[in-house]
């Protein structure tokens, strides 16, 4: 027997599943093909210790977009997004500081530090907010190809340069340096506090391999405002159940639109004919054939894993062979036996329910980048810790909890390797660091769970263990991803397309690739 | 009585006057030095300044010496690059044979890229806002000029620009000597190391103008003429304490003594903060302008060290920057306001001009090393404000005359007289802004129109006839008298 698919998904991931629920949406015939057991690629839940739910990799949903969320009603199937009300950066000299939602307690928090931060505070928020607003529709856009000489092509461009002119010319300039300025020289220009200017810019080196002062980090904090943009949708936040429910219930609704999903079912290799992809070939020999194969998996693993150097050009290779991945990021997955007590702001309160971010200064976060550059791990990493049992009582025991840290720098490439030695030296310094701020951690372990970029790479199958399927920098953005020329889903394969987070707009749990893929394929039947 | 002031006797500013005396001005230029520097002019001549102002005729004579780089190897002997395609190839093949190979390519494809900013940097910086018709048609033209270069340009200038330089060295070689000194080219008087981003712009920056394979910017004595050519005057000793403006129109200057001297047109070349906010009552201006000027990223990070020597030393273009670690670690010490333990630096022998002192005149070598990173602002352990003192400018000494020595060991009896200068004193004697020689880091956040800031990018301040045209003007510093050029011609399109 041999179905004939008008589509087959490689790679049962987050945004696999949205491009097959787009795709089944438009009535194509449509089956995911996912490697394990279970679907979620890196956006999954486990019940590592019995009655202990971790997202193991990613842990928060970022920038889910909304229009995604509303297409395939996925509160309809299960979706249901928590927000998280604060971020609490505690200090080394005992102090914290404090980010609410509440505006004016924010504000009278920030004042504690630096009333001249708290009076920039207002100014600075606003032209996020403008500036988020300005670079949105950039998500949802598909590259145009600044080489190309085609009419379509070059329309593109001017279409492009059009909206951008249409900016004005103070947003135009502020993108410009939001784009090329370092998170630390940008929010120098505002702010004076060094602990929020070390949170804030935090968000600007996670998944790369930079520190706060490198350029192009500063672009990252607009993420955190266009989440808010989102507004009712609660784009940024945290999922009940853990993340691996946002897998579940996109897959729920792909299903529902008549998409076939096939666990345990490893693709091995794209099947080429005559230059034009078939099909697949499944890792014990079964062949799936399809009149397009959409790979969600990265760049290098499906051009030169799953196609092959031998039927792609010698230029596009070496373009995807220069693609930097480099994971940075590491997960450490706590079960507690009680909540942690944090010496800065004693005992359960609201700031458990938030983010809780180690973060103290710049200067912080630039050293533990300066290890992980010549190939060690920091001593001293940044975390960006959550306690979704706060949050989501089911998550753990009654009266116990489960912690999620995100920890950073974790290179890749050690120095020497990762061995088992390694990575538990790594969690050391990680509940060192945080035994620091909350001396109980130590106590109160229950089991522990290290994921480093190593573990990634072989559990979820993502090349070095990158997050975002490839650093997020700008050499490697918007037309540049994965590779000059085909950054518009298409490959030089006839029939394959990409849907991954190593195409544009890149990673994070936003679902826009898989849905820009799709709507293209549709586009293109169509 | 003169039509125009000039303030700065800088290589833009002498540029800018001679295009204005050119165009009919009377123009005096105002230097608060007492003296011309010793120093050659670093940075890319121009064709259109050499033709317009016939400096050849004048003089002007560019040093070009092969090789241009010289670094030494751990097996012994030295990696040398030349403007000789060729010889730069046998040369890398004592270390790789792959790299070898692929230096020629390399070459060509940051050509090609350094041309497309080459094509930028001899005009005023384009407005991509501007509404002007003919703009937009120049602007249209320059983006069909670049595609004609191909596909594989476009391609390169966009990823290049953003790029780390560690990266697109790591990319095409292997050998960690050739990496090493060319990612100290790209980040020369920038803090930044070469794994940051943006740091292979200072590389194709420093390429601009330079023949095929030549990634430093040539030395001239391009001042010295311009200070010899007939058509200005030039008064030294002589500093602006102010800027005269009577509504919103500038009238002229007020100089420390108390002199004025008034004039319809005054151009600066000194650094935007210091023209306008320190010699020009702020009130002329708005708010927001004082704070973007406040936030001008201007980060000095290099210190020179002078020697004279009785005997020639072998190595007249060596560079200490072994690997692009030795070089990241060098900026990493930059970044928390230290001085190096282990700085990278590059040499140039220096041809003495007799004229200038008698020190120099009797010496037969003069050795200018260029060392990095040494920060304007230092910082101790604990983060307080720390002070440039002599066991620090020892240190410095020593660490250079111990690597000299380890390349040719008799140099310790040749050495008559070594200095260092350290940013502080390369403001006072170079006009470097903080010790900055570019004014504005080299940035692409401070690039085209957004250098300084964008409301000053085009050479003109909100004062009437103010104008500024310094190396924190497009297309900023290492370029000789771009920015003179480019700002002369926008104050005469104006008037």
């Amino acid at each position: 027997m041999t179905t004939q698919y008008d589509a087959i998904v490689i790679g049962g991931g987050h945004n696999g599943l949205v491009a097959a629920a787009y795709l089944a949406r438009a009535g194509r015939k449509v089956v995911v093909l996912e490697r394990r057991e279970r679907i979620g690629g890196a956006a999954y839940s486990d019940q590592v210790v019995p009655g202990f739910t971790f997202s193991v990799f990613s842990y928060v949903v970022s920038l889910l977009r909304p229009e995604i969320i509303r297409d395939l009603e996925l509160p309809r199937h299960g979706l249901h997004i928590l927000p998280l009300e604060s971020t609490l950066t505690p200090l080394a000299n005992g102090d914290y500081l404090a980010q609410w939602n509440d505006h004016d307690q924010n504000k009278r928090e920030l004042a504690r530090h630096s009333l001249r931060d708290a009076e920039a505070y207002d100014d600075f928020s606003r032209l996020m907010h403008l500036m988020a607003r300005a670079v949105k529709p950039m998500l949802s856009m598909t590259p145009p190809d600044p080489t190309s000489t085609s009419p379509r092509e070059l329309m593109g461009l001017w279409r492009l340069g059009k909206y951008f002119r249409g900016l004005g010319r103070e947003q135009f300039n502020e993108l410009h340096k939001l784009l090329t300025m370092s998170s630390a020289d940008y929010l120098d220009e505002w702010f004076e506090s060094e602990a929020l200017k070390g949170t804030k810019s935090a968000s600007g080196i996670i998944g790369t391999l930079h520190g706060p002062r490198s350029p192009g980090t500063a672009y990252v904090l607009l993420h955190h405002y266009m989440g808010e943009l989102d507004g009712v949708f609660r784009a940024w936040g945290f999922a009940k159940g853990g993340n691996g429910s946002v897998s579940a219930a996109i897959a729920a609704s792909a299903q529902a639109f008549g998409a076939q999903i096939r666990t345990q079912a490893p693709v091995a290799q794209v099947l080429i004919e005559n230059g034009r992809a078939i099909g697949v070939v499944l890792e014990g020999g079964e062949e799936v054939r399809g009149k397009r194969v959409i790979s969600g998996a990265d760049p290098r693993r499906t051009f030169l894993g799953l196609v092959g150097a031998k039927h792609l050009p010698n230029d596009f290779v070496a373009e995807i062979e220069r693609f930097k991945f480099r994971g940075t990021s590491a997960k450490v997955n706590l079960a507690l036996a009680e909540a942690p007590d944090f010496t800065c702001m004693p005992g359960v309160g609201p700031h458990l329910r938030g983010a809780i971010s180690i973060s103290p200064s710049v200067d912080y976060l630039e050293r533990a980048y300066d290890q992980a550059k010549y190939g060690e791990f920091s001593q001293r990493p940044y975390m960006d810790i959550i306690i979704p049992s706060m949050i989501d009582p089911g998550m753990a025991p009654p009266g116990k909890h489960v912690m999620s840290i995100f920890a950073q720098y974790a290179p890749y490439h050690l120095n020497g390797g990762w061995t088992d030695a390694k990575r538990n030296a790594f969690g050391d310094a990680v509940i060192d660091t945080l035994a620091h701020y909350a001396p109980n951690i130590k106590s109160s372990i229950l089991h522990r769970q290290v994921v480093v970029p190593a573990d990634i790479e072989n559990m979820v199958g993502i090349s070095e263990g990158n997050i975002f399927h490839g650093e997020l920098t700008l050499q490697q953005m918007f037309f540049l991803r994965p590779v000059p020329k085909w950054a518009k889903y298409k490959t030089p394969i006839a029939g394959l397309y990409q849907c991954g987070s190593g195409t544009h707009p890149g990673g994070g749990v936003m679902g826009a690739p898989g849905r820009n893929a799709a709507l293209g394929i549709l586009a293109e039947a169509a | 009585m003169a039509s125009a002031i000039v303030i700065g006797a800088t290589v833009d500013g002498l540029v800018a006057a001679h295009y204005l005396a050119r165009a009919g001005h009377r123009v005096l230029v105002l230097d608060e030095r007492s003296s011309a520097s010793h120093s050659s002019t670093v940075g890319w001549v121009p064709a259109p300044i050499a033709r317009d102002l016939a400096l050849e005729q004048h003089g002007l004579r560019i040093e070009r010496v092969g090789p241009w780089l010289a670094a030494p190897l751990e097996a012994g002997g030295h990696l040398e690059l030349y403007q000789d395609i060729a010889r730069s190839v046998e040369s890398i093949r004592r270390v790789s044979n792959e790299d070898a190979q692929k230096w020629p390519s390399f070459c060509a494809r940051m050509a090609a890229a350094a041309r497309v900013l080459e094509s930028l940097y001899t005009a005023p910086p384009p407005d991509p806002l501007t509404d002007d018709r003919g703009e937009l048609w120049q602007m249209a033209k320059w983006a069909f000029g670049t595609r004609r270069a191909g596909p594989q340009t476009v391609v390169d200038v966009l990823r290049f620009l953003p790029m780390p330089v560690a990266d697109l060295l790591d990319d095409w070689f292997e050998s960690a000597a050739l990496k090493g000194a060319l990612g100290a080219m790209a980040v020369m008087h920038q803090r930044q190391g070469p794994r940051a981003s943006g740091s292979t712009f200072g590389l194709l920056h420093h390429h601009v103008g330079s023949p095929l394979g030549v990634f430093r910017p040539a030395r001239s004595n391009i001042v010295q003429v311009l200070e010899r050519r007939p058509g200005i005057e030039i008064r030294r000793n002589a500093q602006v304490a102010q800027i005269q403006v009577s509504g919103g129109r500038v009238v002229g200057v007020v100089l420390s003594g108390g002199e004025e001297i008034s004039a319809a047109l005054v151009v600066s070349s000194e650094h935007p903060r210091r023209a306008l906010l320190d010699q020009l009552d702020t009130k002329w201006l708005d708010p927001a302008l004082v704070r973007a000027l406040r936030n001008v990223r201007a980060r000095g990070v290099v210190a020179r060290v002078t020697l004279v020597l009785d005997a020639a030393f072998d190595q007249p273009n060596l560079v200490i920057a072994p690997s692009l670690d030795y070089v990241q670690r060098a900026h990493d010490d930059g970044k928390y306001g230290r001085v190096a333990e282990q700085p990278w630096f590059v040499v140039s022998a220096h041809r003495v001009e007799p004229a200038y002192g008698e020190r120099a005149a009797a010496a037969t070598h003069r050795l200018e090393v260029h060392l990095q990173c040494a920060p304007y602002a230092l910082r101790d352990d604990q983060g307080n404000d720390d002070r440039w003192d002599d066991s620090l400018r020892e240190a410095i000494a020593g660490f250079v005359v111990q690597k000299l020595r380890e390349q040719q060991p008799a140099i310790t009896n040749s050495v008559r007289s070594i200095s260092v200068e350290a940013p502080a004193d390369l403001q006072a004697r170079e006009g470097w802004y903080e010790g900055q020689a570019y004014d504005a880091d080299l940035a692409l956040d401070q690039a085209l129109w957004m250098r300084p800031v964008p409301a000053l990018a085009r050479y003109r301040t909100p004062i009437e006839g103010l104008y500024l045209c310094g190396p924190a003007m497009h297309p900023g510093g290492g370029i000789a008298g771009a920015a003179g050029m480019n700002a002369a011609q926008e104050i005469l399109r104006n008037r």
